[in-house]
């Protein structure tokens, strides 16, 4: 037993490779349940530091990976919102179109707006009522704002709308508390006004409708609101600046009124006195 | 100015995060270099036999408790690849780059070998897996890691402003 001892002494480095390789050949050769056992008291005794430091790292990888995954839900969620938020728009529109309809006596078609000109003033719109619906030329069109414009041409399954806001449109209205007549028209897209002679009982706030004189808009629509009284540079007249109720920057759904101009029942008279000499 | 034995301290522990945490994303199909064995190797070149061999052993065991091998298999490959390691200590033999390469080659074909013969052992994996494995996947492993290890001998050529006597 001494001359082991000795050699040890005087071998240190194989006795420690003896030492640690049995050890390890121990362990390999240790049944599972005391492996297990080994394990249990190594990690939390010896090899504690590195079983916080593989906890941690496991949790900060948990955690980026549930970062990415929220991140990639907010983008997904974010998408979903807008979309809802669109709908709900949407349906806001919608449910004020519809009470429109209620509150009219005349067969509305209601229609989405397609096409828009993307330019300063956008002076016309194509919605997608057609033919196929009986649409017409000079049908009004309106929003739930009130008047927004008229059809100009008619396709299979679209139509061509002028809007109000085209400096060739002009539109018979009246004030609604005086019944004084106008015309509504604009010169840039944006401004509207009406020509009042200079004694016109006419006020700020005053509402304005369609006076239903123009043959195309039936009476009593809405189109805007006084604004303001400008001076005007001849004395006999008075101007007064309308703001329209509808939003033109806006329009998303309309409603055509199947009306047909209310010239067209005596069209055939009024051409036969257009070529008569 | 700290001991050397916490520098190595610091350069285990360096050694084991980079291998947890960095390795992995700079694997080229599914071969890693193995920075533990690497650290281990520079360590047993400077201090010989006896530190080798109870480094590797808890190096080993560290890893046979955190890896889903055998408990006691690293433990026992680390300490003998350890000790082959410390037999070229660089107090009793130089050696330059180049030896240093084709040992740290030996040594990854040495323990990955013990490694997978002490699989075969306890296992009763088939013999063929000792070779397939050595061929396709220590081989690779090995000249990656030579080229990382690579790096700490630039890092060595380094020229510092001599210690102030």
């Amino acid at each position: 037993m001494q001359w082991i001892i000795r050699f040890f002494a005087s071998h240190r480095s194989i006795a420690s490779l003896l030492l640690t390789a049995g050890a390890g050949i121990w362990m390999l050769s240790s049944p599972q349940m005391q492996q297990q056992r080994i394990t249990r008291y190594l990690t939390y005794s010896v090899f504690y530091p590195f079983q916080f430091y593989f906890n941690q790292t496991t949790r900060i990888k948990n955690i980026f990976a549930e970062n990415r995954r929220l991140k990639e839900e907010i983008a997904s969620l974010s998408v979903k919102l807008a979309q809802t938020t669109d709908r709900t728009l949407e349906n806001e529109r919608l449910t004020d179109l519809l009470d429109i309809s209620r509150r009219y006596p005349f067969t509305l078609v209601p229609a989405r707006v397609v096409v828009r000109d993307p330019s300063f003033i956008s002076r016309s719109a194509i919605v997608n009522v057609g033919k196929d619906k009986g649409i017409l030329p000079y049908m009004p069109v309106m929003t739930a704002g009130g008047v927004a414009g008229k059809v100009i041409k008619v396709m299979g399954r679209m139509s061509l709308v002028q809007l109000m806001i085209d400096p060739a449109n002009r539109t018979s209205v009246m004030i609604q508390r005086t019944r004084e007549i106008g015309i509504l028209e604009t010169e840039n897209g944006s401004d509207f006004f009406i020509m009042f002679r200079a004694h016109a009982d006419v006020a700020i706030g005053d509402t304005v409708v369609t006076s239903g004189l123009g043959g195309i808009y039936p009476k009593g629509l809405l189109a805007g609101i006084v604004s303001r009284l400008a001076e005007n540079r001849d004395p006999l007249f008075k101007k007064a600046l309308v703001k329209p109720e509808t939003n033109f920057d806006r329009l998303e759904e309309v409603f055509v009124i199947k009306l047909p101009p209310q010239w067209a029942s005596f069209k055939s008279e009024l051409d036969s006195l257009e070529a008569a000499p | 100015m700290m001991s050397d034995t916490v520098k190595w301290v610091i350069a285990f522990i360096v050694a084991l995060i980079l291998q947890t945490s960095f390795v992995p994303a700079i694997s080229l199909g599914g071969i890693k270099p193995d920075l533990l064995i690497i650290v281990l190797f520079f360590y047993s070149l400077k201090y010989g036999v006896m530190p080798g061999i109870f480094v590797g052993f808890f190096l080993g065991l560290g890893q046979d408790l955190y890896s889903p091998s055998l408990l006691g298999q690293n433990a026992l490959v680390k300490t003998v690849v350890g000790a082959l390691i410390g037999l070229f200590n660089e107090r009793v033999m130089r050696t330059d780059p180049l030896i240093k390469t084709v040992l740290l080659l030996v040594v990854f074909v040495v323990h990955d070998a013990l490694f997978l013969v002490v699989q075969i052992v306890k296992l009763g994996d088939s013999v063929g897996v000792l070779f397939s494995g050595l061929f396709l996947h220590t081989l690779p492993r090995a000249l990656y890691s030579v080229a990382v290890a690579s790096l700490f001998y630039l890092w060595d050529m380094i020229p510092r402003p001599a210690a102030r006597k």
